[in-house]
């Protein structure tokens, strides 16, 4: 009890709170901007971090770390870009929200979303670390293979009408995650690989910028040949009743418990991530609402539902990347190991030594958490009537801003290497031209991202489980976890056509 | 204006063109106006990270110039390291060197130490073999004896190929007649996941990985010439204790400060000026101790540790070449 008050004590002093509030406000404008992410504005804060104690200075990157990852959903809704890979699967029900004139209740939505993923997960976090941080230990390469394999099925509900399409820009996406150097031997893998070999594209295409280019230079590419022809007309804003209602939210409780639940998990598996988790509970909700009984509105159609639901998952990430990090020291994800390192830097060592002898600042980190996730839902809904007001800048000034951000954005994301910012430019181009075309032939883009993120995670873990398995390529079928994966996506495939031989 | 004014200005700005197109001098370094940035070659929070930003913060303290920390990491390190040897060779640029530089340039990544020149040395951080508690292995002795009798059979992670766990755990391997399955894994904290979950039966880790979850492995052996420094761990036995007195191997990762070929002699001078400072500085000292960091034999500075680069690229070749990682 004394180290729970103590920890309290570190927390609630007015220095730290001010300074998780600096790290809230920074993280969510960090998050806002296409291709800054959580990681990138926690390492940009880590040498201020040196210079306060070991509580606020973990506050303070914590405030960073929650605002990052809510405030992505910002540019999600309203432009269909996510500010980041925690924000791809709200792109879809946001952007058509936003069409329909609905921004406003979706930010609001969102923010009380990522609010409800963020308290969840720390609940988790604060009393079922140790069990949880076991489990995720289960997940070996042949389980993470497997897992991928599911996150594969989702191309199918990603891929709206034409599956076959969806399939063949998925393999794509599969295609360029090989892009770089063989995991195993460091051999390079390129095409023209005399001319490439020693130039940034040796550690692959980088997803930010892919993202960026996908989603945000091929709109507004899109959008801008749209203007030529005269087709488009800047969205109505209604915005009233930003708030969902308690009894709205109180109805989508089954989503928001698998939300906070997969969000969670998946957060706690090291080397998985939200990109994955949030994909996952989207297929998990498109499926609880479009079942007859549901009284819910079906996922997809640009419904509160279809923006909730990933935000529960992204944030409730949070809590769980940071299961792992304080029990064992294994960070959950790219952020949580900046804020480990910062830990390490500070002379604390995370895991066995962190729950012995520093529960308290463990408890710290705990209300550090708490109270970031509150002002995370102040300073968003403070700007939840400002935001939709950038729809209302006249579409030519709107589309050359974005395409400029775009780049600013894809430059960013490596900050002082010159050269790898300039590769990650072009990879954006690239790929924002590719993905103009897919968009004009009517191919869908979502299957291209999925097939880059978990294109890495397949490959490796499973030439990973194969050899530790001596060669045997039924290691997959040895493992109960992996079973049950390979049997869920085997099912998730096969179930349409059952459906409708009946 | 009449045509003679026309002229004049027409002159005036020609002698202001050919002015600043001859270029300004080298000038002083460093320029306070500029930033000085240290390329890490590996993500914020990684082991080559979390040793080099004391000594920055330090380094801070004796320039006059603003130095930052980029994280540029990917493909081994060779990302980073073709990163700096493609700014220009004006003493801006820095980078964390060290085994892993030459790793990834005897594999054919990047350049690396053949266009570095060193600029001064930190700190060696030893490796140690260990399993889960759980694992039947108490010792060394036990571990090598099973895994010769049955060879292929006990996995021994490291944590990537490319870096220098990657070469120890080659280099022991071929020493035991290849009785272990080496397996690389994403990375020293995916490597300690799948140890500690029982996926992968020993692993290579730095001191603080082995800290973090004392509660679960078992050190079994130190792979440095001497005990740890920190006070958990002393108790882990050398090679030489453990009965392999044989056995070469690299033990732990080096880690150093360099910058591209062709950098000024007096930048360079600076640099070493500044970077010997931080180093000695009680605050990176103390921080050496607290983490288990131990200096190399001297302090080396500019040509000295180019000299012990070269004495790590002879020690690292007939390994990389036995293990078919060598590509010149």
């Amino acid at each position: 009890m004394e180290t729970v008050f103590s920890g309290f004590l570190q927390i609630f002093n007015i220095q730290t709170v001010l300074w998780i509030a600096l790290g809230e406000i920074l993280g969510i404008i960090l998050g806002a901007l296409p291709g800054l992410t959580a990681t990138m504005g926690i390492a940009l804060m880590l040498p201020i971090s040196f210079q306060l104690s070991k509580a606020t200075g973990m506050a303070m990157l914590l405030g960073v770390y929650c605002g990052a990852v809510s405030g992505a959903s910002i540019p999600a809704i309203l432009l269909g870009i996510p500010g980041n890979p925690n924000a791809i699967a709200t792109i879809y029900d946001g952007k058509a929200m936003t069409d329909k004139g609905l921004a406003g209740q979706a930010l609001g939505g969102a923010v009380v979303a990522s609010f409800i993923g963020g308290i969840t997960s720390l609940i988790i976090l604060a009393l079922f670390s140790p069990i949880i941080a076991r489990f995720t230990l289960a997940f070996g390469p042949a389980e993470k293979a497997s897992l991928a394999l599911v996150g594969l099925t989702i191309i199918a509900s990603v891929s709206s009408k034409n599956l076959a399409k969806g399939i063949l820009t998925g393999t794509l996406g599969l295609s360029l995650s090989l892009f770089g150097t063989d995991p195993f031997s460091n051999a390079v893998r390129l095409p023209f690989r005399e001319i490439f070999a020693k130039t940034p594209l040796t550690s692959g295409i980088n997803l930010i910028p892919a993202l960026i280019g996908l989603f945000g230079i091929s709109q507004a590419l899109f959008d801008l040949q749209r203007i030529k022809t005269g087709h488009i007309a800047p969205p109505q804003i209604k915005i009233e009743k930003i708030f969902p209602s308690f009894r709205k939210i109180a109805s989508m409780w089954r989503l928001i418990i698998e939300a906070s639940g997969i969000g969670t998990l998946i957060g706690a598996i090291p080397g998985t991530g939200a990109s994955i988790a949030v994909f996952l509970s989207y297929e998990r909700a498109k499926k609880i609402t479009s079942s007859p009984r549901s009284k819910l509105e079906k996922v997809g159609t640009g419904c509160l539902e279809g923006v909730f639901t990933p935000e529960v998952a992204n944030n409730a990430c949070t809590g769980g990347a940071l299961i792992p990090a304080l029990t064992l020291g294994i960070p959950g994800d790219a952020a949580t190991a900046v804020l480990l390192g910062a830990l390490l830097i500070k002379g604390v060592v995370p895991g066995y030594r962190l729950f012995t002898e520093e529960m308290s600042l463990v408890y710290a980190i705990f209300f550090a958490l708490l109270l970031s996730n509150i002002f995370m839902l102040i300073f968003q809904l403070m700007g939840v009537r400002l935001f939709p007001k950038v729809l209302n800048v006249p579409v030519a000034i709107l589309l050359p801003a974005i395409l400029v951000l775009s780049l600013v954005g894809s430059y960013a994301i490596q900050g002082q290497a010159i050269i790898a910012a300039t590769f990650d430019m072009g990879v954006a181009l690239g790929l924002g031209i590719l993905g103009y075309f897919l968009k004009k032939a009517d191919y869908p883009i979502a299957p291209i991202v999925l097939g880059l993120i978990l294109g890495g995670m397949l490959e490796e873990n499973f030439r990973r489980a194969v050899k530790l398995a001596e060669g045997n390529y039924f290691v997959f079928f040895t493992k109960p976890i992996a079973i049950v994966f390979i049997a869920l996506a085997v099912f998730s495939v096969a179930l349409p056509f059952l459906k409708k031989k009946k | 204006m009449g045509k003679r004014g026309v002229l004049v200005c027409g002159l005036v700005l020609l002698v202001a063109f050919f002015t600043f197109a001859a270029g300004q001098d080298e000038g002083v370094w460093p320029d306070p106006e500029k930033t000085i940035t240290i390329v890490v070659p590996y993500s914020a929070g990684g082991g080559t990270d979390t040793a080099i930003r004391p000594v920055v913060e330090e380094m801070k303290k004796y320039s006059e110039a603003i130095i930052i920390v980029s994280n540029i990491s990917g493909a081994g390190s060779s990302k980073g390291t073709n990163e700096v040897l493609s700014l220009p060779a004006d003493g801006y640029t820095l980078l964390a060197s060290g085994t892993h530089t030459v790793s990834a340039t005897m594999q054919g990544l990047t350049d690396g130490y053949k266009q570095l020149d060193g600029i001064g040395s930190l700190n060696w951080d030893p490796f140690i073999i260990a399993v889960l508690k759980s694992q039947p292995w108490k010792s060394m002795k036990d571990l090598v004896e099973d895994a010769k009798k049955n060879p292929g059979k006990i996995s021994l992670g490291n944590a990537g190929m490319g870096g220098a766990t990657g070469v120890a755990s080659v280099a022991m391997n071929l020493a035991f007649g290849k009785a272990f399955n080496v397996t690389p894994f994403q990375g020293g904290q995916d490597l300690r996941a799948n140890v500690l979950g029982g996926h992968c039966d020993v692993g290579i880790f730095s001191q603080s990985e082995i800290l973090a979850n004392q509660d679960m492995l078992n050190p079994l052996v130190i792979l440095y010439h001497e005990h740890s420094a920190l006070d958990e761990l002393k108790h882990v036995p050398t090679l030489n204790e453990a009965g392999f007195e044989n056995l070469k191997v690299p033990g732990g990762s080096f880690k150093s400060i360099s910058v591209r070929k062709g950098t000024p002699e007096a930048a360079k001078k600076q640099l070493a000026e500044i970077v010997k400072k931080a180093y000695h500085s009680q605050a990176y000292q103390s921080f050496m101790k607290e983490k288990g960091l131990l200096p190399p034999p001297d302090y080396y500075e500019l040509t000295e540790l180019d000299g012990y680069f070269d004495e790590l690229v002879g020690a690292f070749t007939p390994i990389m070449k036995a293990a078919g990682l060598l590509k010149e």
